[in-house]
């Protein structure tokens, strides 16, 4: 039977080779016996064979002694192009890096924690997330020295000029890089070798390294976009003026942000991932938990994002008005749609990950009718936020219209309506964080009932506020319509604040009813992941635009691209190079994972039971929700079992 | 049926991103080239060589940054217009082609009376303009004011000519270009016209055999100038030559 | 708004709250609700891509209503398994696998029989201007041009009076062909044009636009607009050719004038 079967498969495959080599052959002798009339009969000089040969050989050889040097300025790369090549490693390199300087960051904070309550949960779960960090961490360096390569082979001009302007941070750069080796790996294999306070100051240094590898980086690709310290011809004044030129603070605000949001993104996949192949409740408890304090991490880095946006358009404005219209209004506008369609799945997911959060708690239903007004709520603002100025329209629809913006839908498609949408959002993505974290608690205080009308009332306020300005915002000026947006912002950063604080204070002594973590849905855990896909192409997609932005400038208006790709591709082109990025992305994670879930045996340690302690409930974010169950599974490397280390051991925690 | 979960997260992933990629499909899809590098070529008029110029000028040469052209009062650069006319009489010794190039190649050489140092080199870097860019520059100047005369072949001190040499190759340039007109219609007529219109091949275009006996002079001009395909070559053709060569076909009796 | 539509909708959808409808059912409802009310619930019709926009958002919203929780999940599985599964729905299932098949074939016949028409194509209808323009021999920087006779609106209102007389003029010897009667875009030429003339009274175009940029338009027209941002077809023609420097600033003051429109006020970027 097996045999048959195997039959089956080669027989298919010597089919194809023996007929691949016939035709081969064929074509072979058909060539040595194809007709040629003798050379004497074409009226060429007859040189005999010999001969010939040798005067060829001694060509080549003159021609190769003489051969100048030429300096190259660009060289290709086979079939995708030079530009495709290097925008797919360079992306692949950026989203690993993110996710290594990322992790580190929630990892401590939640090692912290742990320390600080002396739950030894946190710490395992920070140890857990920093297991994902060593893989990452040598795949970052390979696409690294990837991209070092590609850019010295293939862009050797231009390469060769950024080392003018930087050769002063390279040295500084591969420093930091040692170092960061040593404290992740330190860090990581140290994990409970060490004492809390060292291991601490550990993982302290490694994101303070890992910070300022990012600074440097970006201080050159930010001044590829916005050059400043050097002359008009392009040579270097000040090194230090160079690197703090107009987009450098921006970016890197908007990359720490981005970072945390991205790196707690796939932290959540990762979780997603183990609670669905876990077999065990134990194992779908601490998962659910996991994939939980990951999506808490990726909103809380989303919703400041915007506002980091902004600062960075506004710089890149007052760099170049030409560079900023293009931005907004040139070919790049309909790159926004996109990222509206993206940014406003974001929502949807996160909201949706939260409502389903709800089922894992007893006592739930009552919010459950909400949810579908604010599902309204957020499908009205996204719909809002997606609606594009300029419409694509036939000609019939354009002369119906009258012009080529609609005259009612005219007006969601501006700034005013767009800013509205969008602080709305923020706020709804709130409430509904606010209706899970109060599903599972009945508060005991006296003026509870208050306290809800008060917290009601602020949400209405600030609602008001954002819809006052928004509507107002038609009825102004532009120059003072911009303005309008901080207000908006302020009133809803106020209302989340000021709700926390009521909340914090209202749930004091609450009676809880009992989280069931690992009672959730699956369907959760998919948009986990989906919220992973959303955010990993979202960052390929703002990648392209902040390089693409330069247009045929390798330095903008320094190092002109004269290569055959100085153009700027469609987005539809871009944006299938996004996909196959994000793809060849979370074919890598998936190995990183993978190879994670081999270094860890499975330990299942009974967990005493842990009571909630009251008093250090207060301190703890809001997020941050001890699991109440009473065991969890902790699946430790190293510091628990030493068999760690012996891939045969594990096979993951099955 | 059990799809194992590393799959489904798999497909899941791709249609995802899949979902994105085709989103990205639905609007317009443009490409944008990065402006064209002007070259010149070598048998470009004059007055082509103008109007270049201008683009030089006001582009890449970045002049008017600084240069005002029919400005008076508080300036910090002189003004450029009718600076043809001034230009020839600026140093004696030096024709207008002269001047202009040194005012180029040499700011700070001679400066003009009641300004200042400050002009950069305009062949170095940053402008780093060629040399031909430069005499399609001088052209231009020369167009304020006056009309241009040189050529891409003429060659100012610091291409290898000397001084006096521009206008003089101008000159000869121009004396030989009038004695030879009347050759230069027919051996147009019979290289470029007859390429097309011969009398085996109607389908390259129709004969002009014995043509003045079938259409009116001025048929054959609506024809020429209505020409489709386009004349090759039409934009180096003056009005005056056109009329030259329609009356040269209008008198085409017999075979061409 | 086409309010009609809008309450026979919302009649609809009381109406059979009062029926005993599954989740299935009301999916399709909201579904059909939305889509009628965008299609048909403006006066002037939605385009058809934002049509699309909005309803694959509608979906993703039932979608996700639907997934988030696993009773009503279970209430919408629960009708198409039985459809699948049961004899009694056989008749059904029969009829839905004909239907899908035809309903694609449907499509595939009146998309190949519809009338040609030309490609839907998106501009950006106001493409970022260059910093300099260079017209009647002149370069005007448009970053910081203003209309020099804006300030006479104020100053000396007979002679803003009559510098926009003068812009009337010119533009009902010139503009009003294509531009329109009253300014609407709607010119006796508009039918053969594509894409159309701007329509001067639409609130989203001469009050989000600075002077100069409506100066750059109207001296460079179709030819000088930059290549980004869409195929230009327009027949606007540079009228740098055939209007003085006057008479453009005063057919601008005319246009505002007209309209009722205020020109965008600048504002700094600050750094």
């Amino acid at each position: 039977m097996k045999k048959k079967k195997l039959l089956l498969f080669i027989g298919p495959l010597l089919l194809f080779i023996v007929s691949g080599l016939a035709i081969k052959s064929a074509f072979f002798v058909d060539g040595k016996l194809a007709y040629r009339s003798p050379a004497a009969e074409q009226g060429e000089r007859w040189t005999p064979r010999e001969q010939a040969l040798e005067d060829e050989a001694a060509a080549t050889e003159k021609a190769n002694r003489e051969k100048p040097y030429e300096e190259a300025e660009y060289r290709a790369f086979p079939v995708v192009g030079s530009r495709v090549a290097i925008w797919v490693v360079s992306q692949l390199h950026l989203l690993f890096a993110a996710f290594v300087l990322a992790v580190p960051m929630f990892a401590l904070t939640i090692e912290f924690i742990g320390y600080k309550t002396g739950d030894k949960r946190y710490d395992d779960l920070a140890y857990e997330f920093t297991k994902l960090l060593s893989v990452s961490f040598s795949l970052t360096a390979a696409f690294g020295a990837g991209l070092t390569f590609m850019l010295i082979a293939l862009y050797p001009k231009f390469t060769n000029y950024l080392a003018h302007v930087f050769s002063p941070t390279f040295l500084p750069y591969v420093l930091l890089f040692f170092a960061e080796a040593g404290f992740l790996y330190s860090y990581y294999y140290g994990w409970g070798k060490f004492s809390a306070r060292v291991h601490l100051f550990l993982g302290l240094m490694l994101n303070v390294v890992g910070t300022c590898i990012m600074l440097i980086a970006n201080a050159w690709l930010t001044f590829m976009s916005t050059p400043s310290g050097i002359s008009e011809s392009g040579a270097v004044i000040s090194t230090w003026e160079a690197v703090s030129n107009y987009t450098w603070m921006p970016i890197n605000i908007h990359r720490v942000i981005a970072n945390v949001a991205f790196g707690g993104s796939i932290a959540g996949a990762y979780a997603a991932y183990k609670f669905l192949s876990a077999k065990t409740d134990e194992e779908r408890a601490h998962y659910d938990w996991m994939g939980y304090i990951g999506n808490f991490v990726a909103i809380a880095g989303l919703l400041p994002l915007p506002f980091a946006g902004y600062y960075l358009a506004s710089e890149i404005y007052a760099f170049s008005q030409t560079m900023g219209l293009t931005m907004m209004g040139g070919a790049f506008s309909w790159l926004f749609i996109i990222q509206a369609v993206l940014i406003g799945n974001l929502f949807l997911f996160a909201n949706w990950y939260l409502w389903l959060g709800m089922g894992r708690i007893e006592g739930a239903e009552r919010f459950r009718p909400f949810i579908k007004y604010l599902l309204i709520v957020v499908t009205l603002c996204f719909m809002v936020w997606a609606t594009p100025r300029s419409i694509l329209a036939t000609v019939e629809e354009v002369q119906a219209m009258g012009g080529s913006s609609h005259p009612i839908l005219g007006f969601l498609g501006v700034m005013s309506a767009k800013n509205t949408a969008v602080n709305i959002l923020i706020l709804t993505t709130y409430i509904s964080f606010l209706l899970y974290r109060r599903s599972g608690k009945i508060p005991t205080v006296s003026w509870a009932k208050m306290g809800n009308r008060i917290q009601f009332g602020i949400f209405v306020a600030a609602a008001s506020i954002v819809i006052f300005y928004g509507v107002y915002g038609y009825f102004v000026e532009a120059a003072v319509r911009i303005k309008f947006s901080v207000p908006q912002v302020m009133s809803v950063l106020l209302a989340m604040i000021l709700v926390t604080i009521i909340d914090v204070l209202l749930m004091r002594n609450a009676k809880s009813t009992e989280t069931r973590w690992g009672k959730i849905s699956p369907i959760s855990q998919y948009v986990l992941i989906m919220l992973a896909v959303t955010f990993t192409w979202i960052m390929g997609l703002m990648g392209y635009l902040r390089s693409g932005l330069r247009q045929h400038w390798h330095v903008y208006g320094v190092i002109r691209d004269t290569s055959p790709d100085a153009f700027t591709p469609t987005l539809g082109f871009a944006t299938q190079v996004v996909s196959v990025t994000v793809i060849l992305f979370f074919a890598l994670i998936s190995f990183v994972f993978w190879l994670a879930g081999l270094s860890g045996k499975k330990v299942t340690a009974a967990v005493e039971p842990n009571p909630t302690l009251p008093a250090a409930q207060g301190l703890r974010p809001v997020g941050f929700e001890a699991p109440a169950t009473s065991s969890v599974a902790t699946t430790s490397g190293g510091h628990q079992a030493k068999a760690g280390s012996s891939p045969d051991s594990g096979g993951s925690v099955q | 049926m059990n799809i194992p979960v590393p799959l489904k997260i798999a497909i899941l992933a791709v249609g995802g991103t899949a979902f994105y990629g085709y989103v990205g499909q639905l609007v317009p899809q443009k490409e944008v080239h990065p402006p064209e590098v002007v070259e010149i070529n070598k048998d470009v008029t004059s007055v082509e060589m103008a109007e270049i110029g201008k683009e030089i000028f006001n582009g890449k040469g970045i002049c008017a940054t600084c240069h005002t052209i029919g400005k008076s009062g508080a300036l910090r650069f002189p003004d450029l217009d009718g600076v043809a006319v001034r230009s020839a009489s600026r140093i004696p010794g030096y024709t207008d082609v002269d001047y202009l190039a040194e005012t180029l190649y040499e700011p700070d050489k001679f400066l003009v009376p009641g300004f200042n140092k400050g002009m950069p080199q305009i062949n170095k870097a940053p402008i780093g303009l060629t040399d031909d860019e430069i005499l399609a520059v001088i052209a231009y100047l020369q167009s304020l004011g006056g009309s241009p005369s040189v050529t891409m072949e003429t060659r100012v001190v610091y291409t290898g000519g000397a001084l006096g040499g521009g206008t003089a190759a101008v000159a000869e340039a121009k004396s030989a270009s009038d004695g030879a007109e009347e050759s230069q219609i027919s051996s147009i007529l019979a290289t470029a016209c007859s390429g097309c219109h011969t009398a085996g091949n109607p389908a390259d275009g129709p004969s002009m055999e014995d043509i003045s006996g079938r259409l009116s002079r001025q048929e054959i001009l609506t024809r020429t100038v209505d020409h489709s395909p386009p004349l090759p070559n039409a934009g180096q053709l003056t009005l005056a030559d056109l009329q030259d060569i329609v009356d040269s076909i209008s008198q085409i009796k017999g075979a061409v | 708004m086409n309010w009609i539509i809008i309450l026979v909708v919302l009649t609809g959808l009381v109406v059979l709250r009062r029926f005993k409808l599954g989740m299935l059912a009301w999916l399709g409802v909201w579904w059909f609700a939305a889509l009628v009310f965008v299609r048909f619930g403006f006066d002037v019709a939605v385009p058809m891509s934002v049509v699309k926009l909005y309803m694959g958002i509608v979906s993703l919203g039932l979608m996700a209503y639907v997934l988030s929780d696993r009773n009503r999940l279970k209430q919408v599985q629960e009708p198409l398994v039985a459809l699948l599964t049961e004899r009694s729905h056989a008749v059904l299932l029969g009829v839905i696998a004909l239907a899908i098949p035809s309903a694609v074939a449907a499509n595939i016949y009146f998309g190949m029989t519809a009338p040609a028409k030309p490609p839907v194509f998106g501009r950006t209808v106001h493409p970022a201007p260059p910093t300099e323009l260079n017209v009647f021999d002149k370069e005007f920087d448009l970053v910081s041009l203003d209309n020099p006779y804006r300030h006479l609106e104020e100053a000396e209102p007979e002679e803003f009076a009559t510098r926009v007389a003068h812009g009337r003029e010119v533009y009902y010897e010139n503009c009003f062909y294509c531009h329109g009667d009253l300014l609407a875009g709607d010119g006796m030429f508009i039918h053969g044009l594509n894409p159309i003339p701007t329509n001067f009274q639409d609130q989203g175009t001469l009050p989000i636009l600075q002077e100069s940029f409506v100066f750059w338009r109207i001296t460079k027209g179709a030819p000088g607009l930059p290549e980004e941002g869409g195929p230009w077809a327009s027949a606007m023609p540079a009228w740098e050719k055939f209007l003085n420097e006057d008479e453009v600033w005063d057919v601008i003051l005319f246009i505002y004038d007209f309209t009722g429109a205020r020109p965008r006020a600048r504002h700094e970027v600050d750094h």
